[in-house]
């Protein structure tokens, strides 16, 4: 699989994923995704399952305890105005968190189908314009920057006591600190590459002779079958829908 | 093709004659003194930040192989330390098409044999310009012109002397370090079962090549690092910064804009100062800072040229609030009067009782300092 | 209109939204702090509304879509609450920049704006976002705010009034904070970075005024 097929192939997930509205919409999605990671990635599947498990199940945890535990009846009961059942509550915290899964779990597995790529590697892959490139590249490289200037902020905030390694009341009381520590130290790196490295080497246009060297992927044949699989699950998601 | 030193004290203007002639140039590669200069930043990798640069795949016109890309390849830039920083900028200048470097500062950082390897690849360059501001080269080599660029009335004027003046003695704790052991994530050790004493009124030289562990050792005292295992004594107690807090060491990192906590100086030391609960006045810390060359309290830190932040961070250090003193690589980017005050600065301090430990590649700067040398090598740590 | 320091600003104000909201939405707490680089963006750009609209937009724009691929499923959706913040951010907040800058700080006069302009952009964003939250999630997006849309559920109101009181409770709290925040990071920016962030279009206009 490309990147390019991978990106378009995300993009139909998730569409079929946020109009599907019937369970069986959602079977024939996750029957494709299935048989995308058994045969893109095997038996690293079960490291997308798990972080999506994490950053799901909490967000399913919490919404049982409000619509079951709470409110008790779905939103459809609530606008008919009757009274409502738990049942219901929960059949509609499930029907989200189906959907929300589903959408993790696609972003979690392409992910990791690439994640031997560098983000340069990718971004040159990619089938977009130039301008398009540069922007993604220097988001890319910016949030690089952040974590950077997270880890000299850190740095210099334990140093001299003013927050902890470990979790404290003092971090609660001085995260503000840290949250202007790590802004102004990325706004100097920042200003630093503007004002001298980046004029005198032309170091953007490096960036542009790099994009126009690389030989961006054509969809091939995987990218075909995987594309034509999610758009079938897609559309008969939607038309379950309808119907 | 020409090779130049541009030589003069700090605030001469230097920086600015080299980036005007670079830019007169036309395109060239750059090569300034922390990694926000030296590095492109648009790459997540070592091989990425080599890929940007590379002219040529087939073949490379100007060999320059200091880093072993094998074992960093992978490798965020930002987790190298500055001198492997410093290095890789230089390989991919080596694998680029530009026709012109300018390098400011930077080769201060390199250890003494990748130095003299830089020295040596830069003067060899054919079909190539060199600009260089290096404050540890007295005299330009053979075959370099000297552009010399005259003193100007400065505001950030030093005055270290009198900065440590009304200091009185200090008994500062002896540090006793055993069995320490510590491994950056998914990296390779930088310390197994290393151990060392630190006798008060006395200064120590952290020395070793780029990337031995020596930033890594100070970051462990003042409690940002956790080792894997070893204890750390302060006096006759144990000491764990990583989970108590930094008691002891007063730190100035290598790149000043590492040791910040606050947009102004004013915010910087209430922020310490409260952290550390200690009763410093005001005015006691306006008279220090304008001996370092400041006036305003509330003049933006990020707003002064890097020398004189540089020098900034030598405040809290030098301010006597805390007994054992650390200085990481101290003498980047400062001119030779001024590595000599700070010198005579630290052995002072030593004098009085307190604690020295300093990182520096300078021989000429740690000459003037009586000290011991603390070789880091091989993961374990020797006194001579 | 795209320069590279508003491209690096722009990044920068995306990457600031994506990492604050993120730690406040996993620790479902009642209110979102994932704006501040919007509104920061319009106070950086305030010599230049349009380009200040634009940019902060755009800052929103990418960090509501990462924040929706990684860490909120439900976020791609306020699509129009970002570009509503942004509008108020550069049509009344940007206005104050004087004020943010100045020192010593007037605090009196210095909190009742941060006031006056979190309540306003609070206001604004619970009116454009009641529809979403309530037709599209049911009043449940995964945030803290569903304990209180539940809280008003229970006291017996319509899903559509339950969410918009909700908003309406908290969301001028938390723009308030948001404003204030983005105020003291704009404070707190070097100079040299703000001018950098000008054309010269403006700066040559700024210089004969």
């Amino acid at each position: 699989m490309t990147p390019n097929g991978a990106a378009i192939f995300v993009i139909v997930i998730l569409a079929g994923a946020l109009a599907a509205s019937e369970p069986i919409g959602f079977l024939l999605l996750y029957a494709v995704i299935a048989a995308f990671a058994r045969f893109e990635l095997g038996a690293r599947t079960f490291a997308a399952l798990l972080r999506s498990a994490l950053i799901v199940l909490p967000l399913a945890v919490f919404m049982i305890m409000v619509w079951v535990g709470f409110v008790g009846r779905s939103p459809a009961e609530i606008a008919a105005g009757v009274p409502g059942t738990r049942v219901a509550a929960a059949t509609y915290v499930a029907v989200v968190c189906l959907r929300l899964f589903l959408i993790v779990l696609v972003i979690q597995l392409v992910a990791l189908r690439f994640d031997r790529l560098t983000p340069l590697q990718f971004i040159c892959a990619l089938r977009i314009p130039a301008t398009a490139k540069r922007l993604l590249a220097l988001t890319l490289s910016l949030t690089e920057t952040l974590r950077h200037a997270v880890e000299r902020a850190r740095t210099a905030l334990i140093a001299a006591g003013v927050i902890t390694r470990r979790p404290s009341l003092r971090n609660i009381v001085n995260g503000w600190m840290l949250v202007q520590t790590v802004w102004l130290s990325a706004i100097t790196i920042a200003v630093g590459r503007m004002r001298d490295k980046w004029p005198i080497e032309g170091t953007i246009g490096r960036l542009d002779d790099l994009f126009q060297r690389a030989d961006p992927q054509r969809l091939g044949d995987g990218d075909a079958i995987w594309l034509l699989l999610g758009i079938g699950a897609a559309v008969f998601g939607i038309g379950i829908g309808i119907a | 093709m020409a090779r130049q030193l541009i030589s003069g004290p700090n605030f001469s203007g230097r920086s600015e004659a080299l980036r005007a002639r670079l830019i007169s140039r036309g395109p060239a590669f750059f090569i300034g003194p922390y990694a926000e200069a030296a590095l492109s930043g648009l790459a997540s990798t070592v091989a990425d930040e080599l890929t940007v640069y590379r002219a040529d795949t087939a073949r490379r016109r100007r060999p320059f192989a200091a880093l072993d890309l094998a074992t960093c390849a992978d490798r965020k830039p930002q987790t190298l330390s500055g001198g492997e920083q410093v290095l890789l900028a230089l390989q991919c200048f080596a694998q680029s098409k530009y026709r012109a470097v300018g390098i400011d500062t930077a080769l201060e950082q390199l250890d003494g044999g990748n130095r003299a390897d830089a020295i040596a690849f830069l003067s060899r360059l054919d079909a190539c310009e060199v600009t260089l501001i290096d404050n540890r080269m007295a005299v330009a080599p053979a075959d370099w012109a000297n552009i010399a660029c005259a003193p100007k009335a400065s505001a950030f004027v030093c005055d270290l002397a009198g900065l440590i003046a009304d200091l009185g003695p200090r008994a500062a704790p002896r540090i006793v370090i055993r069995d320490l052991d510590f491994s950056y994530r998914r990296g390779a050790d930088v310390f197994a079962g290393a151990g060392l004493t630190l006798e008060p009124g006395h200064a120590y030289r952290l020395f070793g090549r780029n990337g031995a562990g020596k930033t890594t050792l100070l970051k462990i005292l003042v409690g940002v690092l956790a080792p894997g295992r070893g204890d750390i004594w302060l006096g006759d107690r144990p000491y764990a910064p990583w989970r108590h807090g930094n008691a002891a060491f007063a730190l100035a990192t290598q790149n000043p804009d590492h040791q910040w906590c606050g947009a102004t100086l004013r915010e910087d030391v209430e922020r310490r100062r409260s952290a550390a609960k200690l009763g410093l006045d005001t005015q006691a810390l306006l008279a220090a800072s304008r001996k370092l060359g400041l006036t305003s309290l509330d003049q933006h830190l990020y707003e002064l040229p890097l020398a004189a932040r540089k020098r900034l961070s030598w405040l809290w250090p030098l301010s006597g609030v805390m007994p054992w003193i650390m200085l990481d690589e101290p003498t980047v980017g400062q001119d030779r009067d001024t590595c000599g005050a700070l010198a005579a600065a630290l052995a002072s301090f030593c004098r009085l009782g307190y604690g020295v430990v300093f990182v520096t590649h300078d021989d000429e700067f740690a000459a003037q300092v009586p000290h011991n040398i603390v070789t880091i090598e091989n993961r374990r740590t020797s006194v001579s | 209109m795209f320069t590279t320091p508003r491209l690096v600003l722009i990044a920068l104000c995306a990457a600031l939204n994506v990492a604050v909201g993120s730690i406040v939405y996993l620790l479902k707490l009642p209110i979102y702090l994932d704006s501040i680089g919007i509104i920061l963006c319009a106070l950086l750009l305030a010599s230049e509304r349009w380009a200040g609209f634009v940019c902060a937009s755009v800052a929103g724009t990418i960090s509501c879509v990462i924040i929706f691929l990684l860490v909120n499923p439900f976020f791609i959706w306020f699509e129009m609450t970002v570009l509503a913040i942004a509008l108020v951010s550069v049509l009344l907040t940007a206005r104050f920049t004087a004020l943010f800058r100045s020192r010593p700080l007037p605090h009196g006069t210095f909190a009742a704006i941060v006031l006056l302009c979190g309540v306003v952009t609070g206001v604004v964003s619970a009116i454009v976002s009641a529809p979403v939250v309530a037709y599209l999630f049911g009043g449940v997006t995964g945030s803290g705010s569903a304990f209180v849309v539940a809280f008003f559920l229970k006291t017996g109101e319509q899903l559509f009034k339950a969410v918009l009181l909700s908003g309406l409770a908290a969301d001028p709290v938390d723009k308030v904070l948001q404003v204030l925040f983005a105020a003291l990071l704009y404070r707190a920016t070097p100079a040299d970075f703000i001018a950098m962030l000008e054309t010269p279009a403006t700066t040559s206009a700024a210089g004969a005024a």
